[in-house]
């Protein structure tokens, strides 16, 4: 087109305004008494301002809506909502405008406009409008461009464009953090704990009302954020479910996994996907925001060749007193083991039973229960350690230390009770 | 097994991707619309859009904070060596081709002029740290445990940090594929972490989005202004009012204290002055207020106000010294509080306590019993020794320590400005400025009856001038802070009146400069029993509870709301001490007073509702505060002393939950509303509310619509109610029909200026018409018209937006 057009004025005027939510209006009571030098007249004055609250003008917070002050921020995960408007300035009806919206981030270029097809003539002081909504789904740079073309009533076909650039920025900082429980007693083992913190980087207080993990296949998550009182279960966050600006909340999470998984694999080894979170919050008047953290990964322990688990356990045993224990041998290696059983005694901790007995052939994933007897010597909390399994094929040994521990009694009354 | 859990625990930092497409029910409506296919018919309307901003060849210098799975195979594609990175604003507008960019230099030019702070924002966004946390593994890896290998990249050149990045990344297949396959372990996962570095980055808005480019560049401003409406709104701070104050504390003007020092026995007004300083043996209960007027009996006048005596006496230019500080006979006041049909409650008590006694040393004693019980209150510790002292004659106050005293003197003298005036000078020319008539200090009647008049105007500045005319008379004029002075019952009404005003204009500096000699408002000599001989017997508080109240709120509109709670929560434990004095049977004070059971239920009434007042500036406070949590607590408590407000205070506390988020609570509270409108039976004002919070309601869930339908319930109700109508208004914006909205707020403006020229409502309103035409400064200079015809000169301007 031609360069000198550009000066030229146009005809239609184009307008956008973002639309935040309304804000409600706040008024400032200053308040006197009857007695007071101006009597009733700051009362009155109260009274007669539509933006208090009748019957209760003190109270700052009133109900009447104003339009967005400004552009505000905007942040990942809430969604950009603009009011566009193409105005005829001129006197002569203009034919065939066009206005189209596209959204231009780093990645891609979207069209937000309502529609598309052209309106076929605008007649002085009329207006297009157009109110587009997108949910931003990237941090950084974003320009909305806004694009007219329209035909004068000489035939012209005349074009402009507008661009209004604005940044999305992050709302929130996630960390995680992976806690493995002690799996030694139950049969269903790898119970995974996810702690999540999650702050609020913005700088308005936000409504989490939804802050869930989406588990991946192999897991079934329990949220524990709740605290079960009487039939209604509580927050565990209290009454008040916002974030203030930069405070930082921790949401945990149990994973099990599925049964089919945990009994196939034996163990689950190495990195698994856990699952992902997914988080609802909303600010000002409903202003919502979602987002969705990429799938969190979570290296399990590793448990060697072969895992030791205790199935069977006494808490609380008698000193001096023999107690059975029954110990879970699983083969974690990719091949058949020949296993030899050592027990050797510590200073509290002695084994009953002949040490170095043969366990036989053990198969890849494949787990014996040996029930196991001892005695512990010393009172207090004892822990059980000095169990050596052989891999006669190899001539490998692993050892098994504090595999638990027991707390042992004085079986004896004491005199005076 | 410890260590083995010791080896899993390692923190991880996440990226956050948007919310992928997987997820269209939520917002369907929203996006069906948005996105649709764009017909080529397009193509050939747009003929620049071959050249236009190409996404592939488009980057942003924030492009390597990206963080969305659909971003990496962007990333990986090594385009961004390809491009070049600039930090200057203008670099979008490089990517288009020369020719568009000029037929663009008016708007581009738009934009630029509020680049300078986009420009300071991205040199921020540059130093942003890039944080790519790089895991890769296979659930088949060997049996070593894949640690995660964490890169901090911190650079000042974007290609470098991409370069690092690319380095680092490896692809991610679930992202490359567009819709992540949420349960898939398998594949490397990359995960980019951008922590913005927020400690120094303050997240400004980027405001280009309210261009007027296509205006020529006129008087109209180029987008919105922060800070355009007055009110503390939780969102702005005050801090604009110190720029503001600069002007208005200014040394007293030359004409005016020329006024008070050299010709004062020529004004009239200077009669009027001398009678704070001449006399000090009469009783000056001048206040008309604070008389009780009905039982006001001759023999009374003379025993309690002399001020009064000379009933016939006109003020202006009288000759008895004594009658000018008062208004005056009490039928001669506008709104005289005599009258039986006055309506205050405090008077229809009072008027209870002198029926029946013509005794007028009984009805003096029935007036003091009144004044007892407004002015109780109780000093430190401190100052009631020194009170005591005085009491007994131990001490004469003249040797009192003078820096125990409240010094107060004016801090600046004269405001004297309408900025409606100014605004018409400047817009509409001198002639139809000159039609702008507003009372000024000037030209009412130099007493409490011109500042009445002039506050019951809007002329709120005008009125603070004049209180600074009459406060100078009483000798703690400009210059006087720190000089030695008596307090009258009169100066310190006269303080506080000025005080409010200056609140109510938002001129909170100002008013703090002058609170500041008040101190603590404890200091001995703001009681009455430090003046014996003036005010024998008086016992209490000279300065009124409102002004305590006001003293109190005030640091929290200067961001101190910390020191306004201390302020509050010890004047909330004086209400409680002197309520649980009369519960036990004591006077206010606590002395072993007797009082009257009339006069004990009085009292209780009276100081259960300053302690409601106290509580709800604390829950305003703490609003302001945004803390929500013991805000809902204090205003919940306010139920319990001002039940006939608990439809007011529920639904305002199911606002506040709306203002966070929380609609499900808020709905709660709603609900607890209807039940009390239920209970309460139905009538106008119960539907009202109850439709209102409905509408509130809707509005949270996006719906528009239904909202709009709501208020328009309302106005069914209630034709009239200014909140529903601008409510409306809103609501037909959000749902893209300006030309309706405007419609409906213009005539309600043009119909019923007296409700509708509100900020509130004007602000809405000029936020429209910039939406609307290029020629919104002629119709804000309607609305400036219609202004100048109705307001005072407390009129806050910024609403118009036309400077």
């Amino acid at each position: 087109m031609d360069v000198n057009q550009a000066k030229q004025e146009h005809l239609l005027a184009l307008k956008v305004m973002r639309l935040t939510k309304p804000t409600l209006f706040t008024n400032m009571p200053v308040t006197c008494e009857d007695r007071d030098l101006p009597g009733d007249l700051f009362g009155r004055l109260m009274r007669e301002d539509p933006s208090t609250i009748k019957g209760a003008e003190t109270l700052m917070l009133g109900e009447m809506l104003t339009l967005p002050q400004n552009f505000g921020n905007i942040f990942l995960g809430e969604t950009f909502s603009s009011y566009i408007s193409v105005h005829n300035d001129s006197n002569q009806v203009v034919k065939d405008i066009l206005v189209k919206a596209d959204l231009q981030t780093s990645s891609q270029r979207l069209n937000l406009s309502a529609s598309n097809s052209a309106v076929a003539e605008l007649k002085p002081e009329c207006c297009i409008d157009d109110v587009i909504h997108h949910e931003v789904k990237e941090i950084g740079t974003h320009i909305l461009v806004c694009a007219v073309s329209y035909t004068t009533q000489s035939g012209d076909k005349l074009y402009f464009r507008k661009f209004f650039k604005f940044q999305v920025l992050k709302p929130l900082d996630v960390k995680t953090k992976f806690y493995n429980a002690e799996s030694d007693l139950s049969s269903v083992t790898d119970e995974v704990f996810l702690e999540a913190q999650i702050q609020n980087i913005t700088t308005s207080p936000m409504f989490m009302e939804k802050v869930s993990l989406e588990p991946s296949l192999m897991y079934n998550v329990t949220e524990l954020n709740t605290v079960a009182s009487g039939k209604e279960s509580e927050s565990t966050f209290g009454k008040m479910s916002y974030l203030q600006p930069m405070d930082t909340r921790q949401y945990l999470y149990c994973l099990k996994p599925k049964p089919e998984f945990a009994e196939k694999a034996g163990v689950i080894k190495g990195v698994t996907v856990i699952g992902k979170l997914d988080i609802v919050w909303k600010t000002n008047l409903g202003e919502r925001g979602r987002l969705q953290t990429s799938q969190l990964q979570r290296m399990a322990p590793g448990y060697g060749d072969v895992r030791l688990s205790l199935e069977l356990i006494p808490d609380t045993v008698n000193l001096e007193e023999p107690f059975d224990i029954t110990c879970k041998i699983t083969n974690c290696s990719e091949r058949t083991m020949d296993l030899l059983l050592e027990m050797c005694n510590t200073r509290s901790v002695h084994w009953c039973g002949v040490s170095g007995r043969q366990l036989g052939k053990l198969s890849p994933s494949a787990s014996l229960s040996i029930p196991l007897k001892l005695l512990s010597s010393v009172q207090g909390l004892q822990s059980i350690s000095g169990l050596r399994l052989t891999d006669t094929f190899l001539k490998r040994t692993y050892e098994y230390d504090d595999i638990a521990q027991v707390c042992v009694v004085c079986p004896y009354l004491s005199p005076e009770s | 097994m410890d260590s083995s859990e010791d080896a899993a625990q390692r923190p991880l930092t996440l990226d956050i991707a948007g919310v992928g497409n997987e997820e269209p029910e939520a917002h369907a409506p929203l996006e069906a619309a948005a996105i649709s296919s764009q017909p080529n018919t397009t193509d050939v309307l747009f003929p620049e859009e071959s050249i236009d901003l190409d996404a592939d060849a488009f980057i942003s210098p924030q492009d390597d904070s990206a963080a969305s799975g659909s971003m990496m195979d962007k990333l990986n594609d090594q385009m961004m060596e390809s491009v070049m990175i600039s930090d200057s604003p203008n670099s979008e507008e490089d990517d288009v081709p020369i020719d568009s960019l000029l037929e663009q230099g008016e708007d581009k030019e738009s934009l630029d002029s509020k680049e300078p702070e986009e420009e300071k924002e991205e040199e921020e966004v540059k130093e942003e740290k890039t944080e790519a946390v790089t895991e890769q593994g296979t659930p088949d890896a060997s049996v070593e445990p894949v640690e995660s290998s964490t890169s901090l990249v911190e650079k000042e050149e974007a290609e470098e940090k991409e370069k690092d990045l690319t380095k680092d990344m490896v692809t991610d297949t679930q992202a490359a594929a567009g819709t992540p396959t949420p349960d898939s372990p398998k594949g490397q996962e990359v995960k980019v972490e951008v922590a913005k570095a927020t400690a120094k980055e303050e997240p400004i808005p980027v405001c280009t989005i309210f261009s007027q480019g296509m205006q020529p560049k006129t008087l109209v401003p180029d987008g919105f202004q922060p800070t355009l409406v007055k009110s503390p709104s939780f969102s702005s701070g005050t801090n604009e009012t110190p720029s503001k104050l600069a002007p208005l504390v200014c040394q007293p003007s030359p004409s005016l204290s020329k006024f008070f020092t050299d010709n004062g026995t020529v004004n009239p007004a200077s009669d009027f002055f001398d009678s704070f300083t001449t006399s000090s043996s009469f009783i000056s209960v001048s206040n008309p207020n604070a008389e009780s007027p009905k039982a006001v009996t001759p023999a009374e006048r003379q025993l309690s106000s002399g001020s009064s005596a000379v009933p016939s006496a006109e003020h202006q230019d009288g000759g008895t010294p004594s009658a000018f500080f008062s208004i005056g006979p009490q039928d001669s006041t506008p709104k005289p509080m005599a009258g039986p049909a006055e309506p205050a409650a405090t008077m229809t008590t009072l008027q209870a306590v002198f029926s029946g006694s013509d005794d007028p040393f009984a009805s003096a004693l029935s007036l003091s019993e009144v004044d007892k019980r407004y002015d109780a209150w109780l000093p430190s510790e401190e100052t009631r020794r020194v009170l005591i002292s005085v009491a007994t004659q131990q001490v004469n106050p003249v040797y009192v320590e003078r820096d125990r005293l409240s010094m107060p003197g004016l801090k600046f003298d004269n405001l004297q400005g309408d900025a409606v005036k100014d605004l018409m000078l400047r817009f509409l020319g001198d002639q139809a400025a000159m039609k702008r008539q507003v009372l000024t200090a000037n030209s009412v009647e130099q007493n409490f009856l011109g500042l009445n008049q002039l506050i019951s105007t809007k002329n709120w500045r005008a009125a603070v001038d004049l209180t600074g005319r009459l406060l100078t008379a009483h000798g703690q004029g400009y210059g006087k802070s720190g000089q030695p002075t008596s307090h009258t019952t009169d100066s310190l009404q006269l303080w506080f009146v000025r005080l409010a005003l200056l609140v109510k204009l938002n001129l909170f500096q100002n008013a703090d400069l002058e609170f500041e000699p008040f101190g603590n408002l404890d200091q001995p000599d703001l009681y009455y029993e430090y003046y014996p001989t003036v005010y024998p017997g008086r016992r209490g508080s000279m300065v009124p509870f409102s002004m305590r109240v006001l003293h109190a709120e005030l640091p929290q509109y200067l961001s101190k709301p910390q020191e306004s709670l201390d302020r509050l929560h010890s004047m909330r434990s004086i209400c409680q001490k002197i309520l649980a004095n009369l519960e036990e049977g004591l006077a206010e004070d606590g002395s072993m007073m007797t009082l009257t059971q009339e006069n004990r239920q009085a009292s209780i009434q009276l100081w259960r509702s300053r302690l409601c007042r106290v509580m709800y500036s604390m829950a305003n406070c703490l609003l302001m505060m945004k803390d929500y949590i013991l805000a809902v607590e204090t205003y919940h408590s306010i139920i319990q002393y001002e039940p006939q407000q608990r439809v007011q205070l529920l639904s305002g506390i199911g606002r506040i939950f709306l203002q966070i988020g929380d609609i499900r609570t808020a709905e709660k509270y709603f609900q607890e509303v209807e039940k009390t409108c239920e209970e309460k039976g139905t009538g106008p004002a119960q539907d009202t509310s109850v439709l209102m919070n409905k509408a509130f309601v809707y509005l949270s869930q996006n719906n528009y619509a239904e909202a709009h339908t709501c208020f328009s319930g309302i106005l069914k109700i209630d034709p009239k109610n200014p909140v529903a109508n601008n409510n409306a208004a809103v609501c037909l914006l959000y749902l893209g029909r300006l030309k309706e909205s405007l419609g409906q707020l213009e005539s309600l403006v043009q119909q019923d200026p007296a409700l509708y020229l509100h900020e509130s409502v004007l602000f809405n309103l000029t936020t429209m018409y910039e939406l609307e035409s290029s020629r919104s400064t002629q119709k804000k200079q309607a609305l400036l018209e219609a202004v100048a015809c109705r307001e005072g000169d407390s009129f806050n301007t910024q609403c118009l937006k036309l400077v």
